[in-house]
């Protein structure tokens, strides 16, 4: 019987133990987790802190999850050392676990600014359900709140104070905000909605400290303006949590190394998630997609492998989507490209807030951004995915009613790339 | 056909479908409150389509949720909204934990996935929980739409041809 080990709790190593359950329904499944909650999802947090729903509602698997898939839950553990030759995990509460198969899906850990005053009390990041309810209990003593960073999730964070009627003000040092999401058409598209909706964005700025007397009391900015304010939040992106695995000699980069098994430089050892380096779609090179849905996935496809299930991992690539008071976004894969061979086709209506983008690379779509419109992302999304030739409906790909059925002869004629029993179904009558 | 039969999902016969947009209209309905064509016009909210048809000049098709073994929609759904029923193994919606993030829309390869603007929600096919046959299915003039596995349908596919002869 293999005993499994999984590290991590979250969107990666719940999937990893689906996974394993779907195909090893006996062995032994133990997930080690240094925090206390379980079966939360980290992206509902800025739901939670808007008041969009309650502690109850963080929860994205059933209560049961751990007895349903017969798993031996630790929570509130830290796995804080590998031997990859006895293949042991020492935990911090004395104890030690042995593994046939493990999996490391320690995700990351919010990045610090380094600027003075971060220490100061109302400072905060969000990544836990303890930060989330740091800000909310702050919540009722807080007139205005600063957030440091233009990215998805400090304009997540922005969006929720701003439903609980805080005044919040933005500060970016980029000249857009959602840079890494999105191109500067788009994102100032969702500027001028979040501006409408009372959200201060401060560009081409960045914090210089944070001040006040034991609690903030406000922000200085490089300009030496000053931003009154009773909070602080810092949305400066994650660094992955990698020390367990470089400890063990594991090998790492940005993230932890991963093959196109989701195996790690170590046999037998597994990586999946935020924490994760692996094959990138739209590159062909390692990198982190630190993204939920992706998370997922590489869970999943670990979790095969690890259940002796021989499964190459396809691939992922940075993919978002996301709603700010009613407008609706999605990103993937390259939105701003950049060196030589790259053709863009957009279509634009400012006043409706309609964007679209398709950036193509030898007639292969590379990256999609989608605004207001947002439906049939997903199709756009298989033919990059698919790595598919777009040529024949080119001049049709930013049709108001460009959908799934112009592209079923060619799901029918690439069966070799729709190979999926649902694609087949669609084109047996074509 | 036995409702929640396993793997049951709802085939379009793109031979027969002329683009009527029957379905659509059957599909809002039953997701009405008073399920009646007429009625629903004087409710407060306008039913939602869950299936699409959409026509190239050469053919036309009614694009439905094909129920995916291993679903992108559930990979990508966040709050656990989107779930593989255990025993139809339908992928089937749970709007109270849906937060409306839009990340299944994002990962829907055939577009199945609808937003309720107004709700802020998901919407997709569920294939009808509140009657026995289906309402695109039973709606459809032409016999287009067949429900049942891909083997049933593959089936019905070779006797009509077969009659046809």
């Amino acid at each position: 019987m293999s005993e499994y080990v999984i590290i991590g709790a979250s969107a990666a190593g719940l999937s990893c133990c689906e996974a394993i359950r779907e195909k090893d329904k006996k062995g032994k499944i133990t997930i080690i987790s240094d925090e206390k909650e379980m079966l939360y999802s980290r992206c509902l947090l800025t739901y939670l802190i808007g008041d969009k729903i309650g502690r109850d509602g963080l929860k994205f698997k059933a209560d049961d999850f751990y007895k349903k898939h017969n798993i031996d839950a630790m929570h509130g553990v830290k796995a804080v050392m590998l031997d990859i030759k006895k293949k042991t995990v020492k935990l911090d509460n004395g104890k030690a676990v042995e593994f046939d198969k493990l999996l490391i899906a320690t995700g990351a850990t919010p990045k610090k600014v380094g600027i003075e005053g971060e220490g100061l009390k109302g400072v905060f990041s969000l990544r836990s359900i303890a930060d989330a309810e740091g800000i909310i209990s702050m919540v009722n003593d807080c007139d205005t709140a600063a957030i440091l960073g233009g990215g998805l999730i400090g304009l997540r964070d922005a969006y929720a104070l701003r439903l609980r009627g805080k005044k919040v003000k933005v500060v970016v040092k980029s000249s857009q905000i959602l840079s890494q999401m999105l191109d500067k058409d788009a994102a100032d598209i969702i500027e001028e909605k979040l501006t409408k909706e009372g959200i201060e964005v401060i560009k081409g700025l960045a914090a210089k400290k944070i001040k006040g007397k034991g609690k903030v009391a406000a922000v200085e900015l490089e300009d030496g303006s000053e931003i009154e304010c009773q909070m602080v939040i810092i949305g400066k992106g994650v660094s992955t949590n990698l020390n367990f695995a470089k400890e063990a000699g594991i090998k790492v980069e940005t993230g932890i190394v991963a093959d196109e098994y989701m195996q790690t430089s170590a046999k037998d050892v597994y990586t999946a998630g935020d924490v994760a380096e692996a094959l990138d779609i739209t590159t062909g090179l390692h990198r982190n997609n630190s993204v939920w849905p992706v998370a997922v996935e590489q869970g999943h496809c670990a979790g095969h492998n690890m259940a002796g299930n021989k499964t190459p991992y396809e691939g992922s690539c940075m993919m978002n989507a996301t709603d700010f008071f009613g407008l609706p976004v999605v990103s993937i894969g390259i939105t701003k490209p950049k060196g030589t061979g790259y053709e863009e086709l957009t279509v634009k209506n400012s006043k409706e807030k309609v964007y679209k983008k398709i950036v193509l690379k030898d007639n292969i779509i590379r990256g999609i951004i989608l605004l207001t419109e947002i439906a049939n992302a997903g199709v756009y999304g298989i033919l990059l995915k698919k790595r598919i030739d777009i040529s024949p409906i080119k001049d049709r790909l930013l049709d108001d009613n460009f959908d799934y059925a112009k592209i079923l002869h060619i799901v029918k004629e690439r069966a070799d790339k729709f190979g999926k029993a649902e694609f087949k179904e669609t084109t047996i009558t074509l | 056909m036995p409702k929640k039969n396993k793997d049951v999902k709802i085939f379009c016969d793109i031979t027969k479908c002329v683009a009527c947009r029957t379905c659509e209209l059957a599909c809002a309905t039953e997701h009405s409150v008073s399920k009646d064509v007429y009625k629903l016009l004087k409710e407060d909210e306008q039913p939602k389509r869950r299936v699409r048809v959409s026509a190239t000049p050469n053919e036309s098709i009614s694009i439905h949720c094909q129920h995916c073994k291993d679903a992108p929609c559930v990979a990508a759904c966040m709050s656990g909204a989107m779930h593989k029923d255990e025993k139809s193994s339908a992928t089937m919606h749970d709007k109270e934990k849906c937060v409306g993030c839009w990340m299944c829309v994002m990962a829907c390869p055939f577009g199945a996935i609808v937003r309720d603007v107004k709700n802020r929600i998901a919407v997709k096919c569920d294939l009808c929980p509140d009657r026995d046959d289906y309402a695109c299915v039973a709606a459809c003039p032409t016999k287009a739409l067949f429900a049942g596995t891909e083997e049933d349908f593959k089936k019905t596919l070779k006797e009509k041809r077969a009659k046809k002869r």
